[in-house]
């Protein structure tokens, strides 16, 4: 079977599975789509290199300016990437069947979320690949914070099943036809998903050491 | 016939054949197992979100209590993360003695969890020693390279630390010299013991179908006769330079588990032999010079995007998922832990044997909880 | 990307790919024709094993059978210069002037944030002095990662090689400047290399320090008028002999920054305790009495090395933390042991 790039997969999902490719461009923190968020980010580019390309990573005038473009924005986000195939939450099986039966991706290596409050998103990331080897295949489903619902895949796709599990227990992504919907790290009790980025953190540093007058040892 | 009722039981989390607080609930007809559904979280101490908050320099020293028996990769694939986001090129001999010291690590590993595996099925002491003997000498060698024999913390973005010295180097090939005489001890030791063989062939039988489906890696898919190992399957660093085999298993079972690791520990052993002899010829200083300063590390900041880098740690794929957002610490630093996602196929390789080869299933799929829990 | 002329001009085409290597499906054996050979076949190997560990003992990393096993406290494993545990701070022996200057960089390197500095300033003008006023790192905490010893631009944090720290009181375990300050001596004793890698630059350095510190700032508060007033010549003697009746024991130097009725009460406690398993203390090192059984074996393994019986007459650099296993051999021994690897080494390559 050949193999596909980025392109390539969302054209063939466009084709084989119509209606599969989630065609909502996310919002972005300032209200508006995520298109102009991207331009954003080009200017910034244009401004402190001239060019489009990724800024080289070495060297002393690399490193002030990449200081300098986050710098310019902070705390910055992430821009959500704009190749891989963005799938609809509730086509997502249909889509992993296509890439197993169909395409040959028959090895599933990840399932991860990551957060974005500032688009409103969550985004759960596929890493598909093939037994025999060679470079995978990403899909990805972006779903809203506070409804975030995917089917899941555990019952066609039994690896799935302990990450949707860390997905739903730290993410709070629910994935309903999961055979056992549970949180796996934290205890039953616990009330939010300690990964979301507004959890809120407590006790990021430990230490006892406080200074002289502080009620210290000393 | 007469009706049994099935009865619940839990093994662990304080239990020694667990291997670290683990705990599983044993649903069991008589002494067969009907279900077992693994509990997780008592060693949780969110190292993902740790990785968020720490530099990415920083985050090096914690991915070293991920598995915590094998550092040295935790830490390749982690830099090979951060290296591949930020494009930072790795000189050929740093690349060598990454090879070099991810190896050893393998044969650490294998070592270790051969002697651990043996020790749950009851062969107390003396086979665990062996292997412990082995692991102590490549602890050694860690421990003059990187100054801590576990926490090694050795490897750095754009190469290695610390460069090989001469006296490394001898220490090193004096126990490749010697490492065949072990591994044959070793394999006369437990081999053909009758005891092992009545115990594990044959049991934990997880066929080739359904390792594939429930993304088990490592020796857990190889012994199951998928030759799926990343080294071969997407070659990261310089794996295609070495000549070497994949071991597979035929049945499936625990026997090929232990004996695949056997095996794994003999091709090391080979790409060891290889990287030793073309280390010298190897161009480059053991890091980018760019990058050898500590404080150009800790200031580095990568490109906003994200990556994914997988490698081939002795338990199965280990894969590191890191976005950026162009800062100094990842805005999501995830880990695809082995150990974990092996665990997934606990319950399908148990069900329909005793509650005695519940630990001997369960030490040969060899976890370590530092990463399942992470 | 800045390359070495070396490495741009080193030829690729001596390592070409040759990968490849294929699939081997492993020979399950199958039990054998008479129940228990594969034990006998086991038991053999351990016997051999077994009788090997009385007559022959592990010294070559090569070497599969044999006695492996060190006898701790008696003996002690030889640590390589790289090994890394808790971090200290090094200051001249001469002068005494700490190499700090409070850049905050191991600070902010720490990733469990267990080093807390506070620069000194000068008391006249009030200016920040390149020195540490204060130097606190929190020993139960520290994660002994070595990075900060990695990023000190002046190399005055190193890793120690000091590791019988266990204690039963937490806070004791914090560390002030006081109680981290080492010569200079004494790290080179422990890692000779990596100081020799260094040392030009980090003098250099400490030099151009101290030309901004005014009066006693930054000098290792032991080392405070033990300088001054002595002749240049004899300031060096006396800040050898004052290192060397330095207590060696972090926890040791606890005691010294102690309030006087807790150091009388410790030393109440380890008094009780001498005759047990205790820590090789200040006070013995002071006054060492050979038959204290937690000190007995030290001194054996000093003696077997060939060294000063005595910690309290030999300067703590010059013995260095331990005696090591290696050093014990005498010289015939490991004349005898090269034969034997350049032996094997002709087999192996016969082979």
């Amino acid at each position: 079977m050949p193999l596909l790039n980025q392109g390539e997969l969302r054209a063939l999902l466009e084709r084989e599975l119509p209606g599969a490719l989630d065609p909502t461009r996310p919002v972005n923190r300032y209200g508006n789509v995520e298109a102009t968020h991207q331009l954003e980010v080009e200017d910034q580019a244009s401004d402190t290199m001239g060019d489009t390309s990724p800024p080289p990573a070495t060297g002393d005038a690399a490193a002030e300016r990449q200081a300098d473009v986050v710098d310019k924005e902070e705390p910055s986000v992430p821009p959500l990437s704009q190749d891989d195939a963005v799938v609809r939450a509730e086509r997502l099986p249909d889509v992993a069947a296509f890439l197993r039966d169909r395409l040959g991706y028959d090895y599933l290596s990840r399932v991860t979320a990551v957060d974005y409050p500032a688009y409103g998103l969550i985004e759960v990331v596929y890493h598909f690949y093939r037994i025999e080897g060679g470079p995978g295949q990403i899909v990805r489903v972006r779903v809203p914070r506070d409804n975030a619902v995917i089917p899941s895949i555990t019952p066609m796709w039994p690896g799935a099943n302990l990450e949707e599990r860390v997905c739903y227990d730290l993410f709070g992504v629910h994935f309903p036809g999961h055979p056992y919907h549970k949180r796996i790290y934290m205890w039953d009790e616990f009330e939010g998903h300690p990964m979301r980025k507004d959890f809120e953190k407590i006790g990021d540093s430990y230490y006892h050491f406080k200074w002289k007058g502080e009620g210290g040892e000393e | 016939m007469l009706k049994t009722e099935e009865l619940q039981i839990n093994i662990g989390p304080q239990h020694p054949s667990t291997h670290g607080v683990f705990r599983l609930m044993a649903t069991v007809d008589g002494e067969t197992v009907v279900h077992l559904e693994p509990v997780f979280g008592y060693l949780h101490r969110n190292h993902e979100q740790l990785g968020e908050i720490w530099t990415y320099l920083q985050t090096i020293t914690i991915t070293d209590r991920l598995d915590y028996f094998n550092s040295m990769i935790n830490e390749h694939g982690y830099c090979m993360t951060v290296e591949k986001l930020a494009s930072i090129e790795v000189p050929e001999r740093a690349e060598y003695i990454r090879v070099i010291m991810s190896e050893l690590s393998r044969i650490l590993n294998h070592a270790a969890a051969i002697g651990f595996w043996l020790q749950d099925m009851g062969s107390w002491g003396t086979t665990l020693m062996f292997g412990f003997r082995q692991r102590e000498m490549i602890m050694d060698i860690f421990e003059s390279v990187g100054g801590s024999r576990m926490m090694c913390n050795y490897m750095r973005f754009g190469g290695v630390a610390r460069d090989l010295t001469p006296n490394l180097v001898e220490q090193i090939n004096l126990f490749l010299e010697g490492f065949p005489q072990f591994i044959d001890d070793f394999e006369r030791l437990m081999m053909e013991n009758e005891i092992l063989l009545a115990r594990s062939r044959n049991v934990g039988v997880l066929p080739k179908e359904l390792a594939a489906a429930y993304s088990v890696t490592g020796p857990v898919i190889r012994g199951s006769g998928i030759p799926y190992d990343i080294r071969r399957a997407e070659p990261y660093s310089i794996y295609d330079r070495f000549a070497f085999d994949i071991p597979v298993g035929s049945v499936g079972d625990v026997y090929d588990r232990f004996l695949v690791r056997m095996e794994e520990m003999r091709q090391s052993h080979r790409i060891l032999r290889q990287a030793m002899e073309q280390l010298p010829q190897a161009s480059g200083s053991y890091i980018n010079q760019a990058y050898k300063a500590a404080s150009k590390q800790q200031g580095l900041r990568l490109p906003a995007g994200e990556a994914y880098c997988r490698v081939e740690s002795p338990k199965g794929e280990l894969g590191y998922y890191i976005v950026s957002n162009g800062g100094n610490s990842a805005y999501r630093y995830g880990i695809r832990a082995p150990s974990l996602i092996n665990l997934t196929a606990l319950n399908d390789m148990c069900r329909g044997y005793t509650v005695a080869d519940i630990v001997v299933i369960l030490g040969s799929i060899d976890i370590v909880m530092g990463e399942v829990d992470r | 990307m800045t390359a070495t002329p070396e490495q741009t001009t080193a030829t690729q085409t001596a390592l070409q790919p040759v990968g490849g290597g294929g699939v081997v499906v492993v020979e399950r054996k199958q039990p054998g024709q008479s129940y228990g050979q594969g034990i006998a076949k086991g038991m053999a190997v351990v016997i051999r094993h077994f009788a090997k560990s009385f007559t022959s003992r592990i010294d070559d990393k090569s070497d599969q059978a044999g006695m492996f096993t060190v006898e701790y406290p008696e003996e002690r494993m030889e640590l390589p210069e790289a090994y890394r545990n808790m971090p200290v701070l090094l200051y001249d022996d001469k002068t005494g002037q700490e190499l700090c200057t409070s850049c905050f960089q191991c600070e902010r390197i720490c990733p469990p944030k267990v080093i807390h500095i506070t620069q000194a300033k000068d008391p006249n003008t009030g200016k920040a002095v390149p020195a540490a006023e204060e130097f606190i790192i929190e020993y139960d905490s520290c994660m002994s990662c070595g990075l900060c010893h990695e990023i000190c631009p002046f190399d005055a944090i190193k890793m120690d090689h000091f590791y019988e720290l266990s204690t039963h009181d937490h806070l004791a375990m914090d560390q002030n400047k006081a109680a981290l300050d080492r010569p200079i001596s004494y790290y080179q004793a422990i890692a000779p290399n990596l100081w020799a890698a260094v040392e030009a630059n980090a003098m250099k350095k400490l030099q151009n320090n101290v030309k901004r510190r005014p009066g006693n700032i930054g000098v290792a508060p032991h080392m405070i008028g033990k300088t001054q007033k002595a002749l240049p010549t004899a300031a060096a003697a006396g800040a050898g002999a004052a290192a060397a009746a330095r207590p060696k024991t972090p926890v040791a130097a606890i005691g010294k920054n102690m309030s006087p009725e807790k150091v009388a009460r410790l030393e109440a406690i380890r008094a009780a305790k001498r005759g047990g398993a205790t820590m090789p203390g200040e006070s013995e090192i002071v006054a060492p009495s050979p038959v204290a059984s937690g000190e007995s074996g030290l001194h054996v393994a000093e003696s077997q090395a060939g060294l000063a019986p005595s910690p309290a007459t030999t300067p703590a650099p010059a013995t260095g933390p331990v005696a090591a296993v290696g050093q014990s051999m005498s010289d015939e021994k490991k004349a005898r042991l090269e034969a034997i690897r350049a032996a094997k080494r002709a087999q192996g390559g016969g082979q």
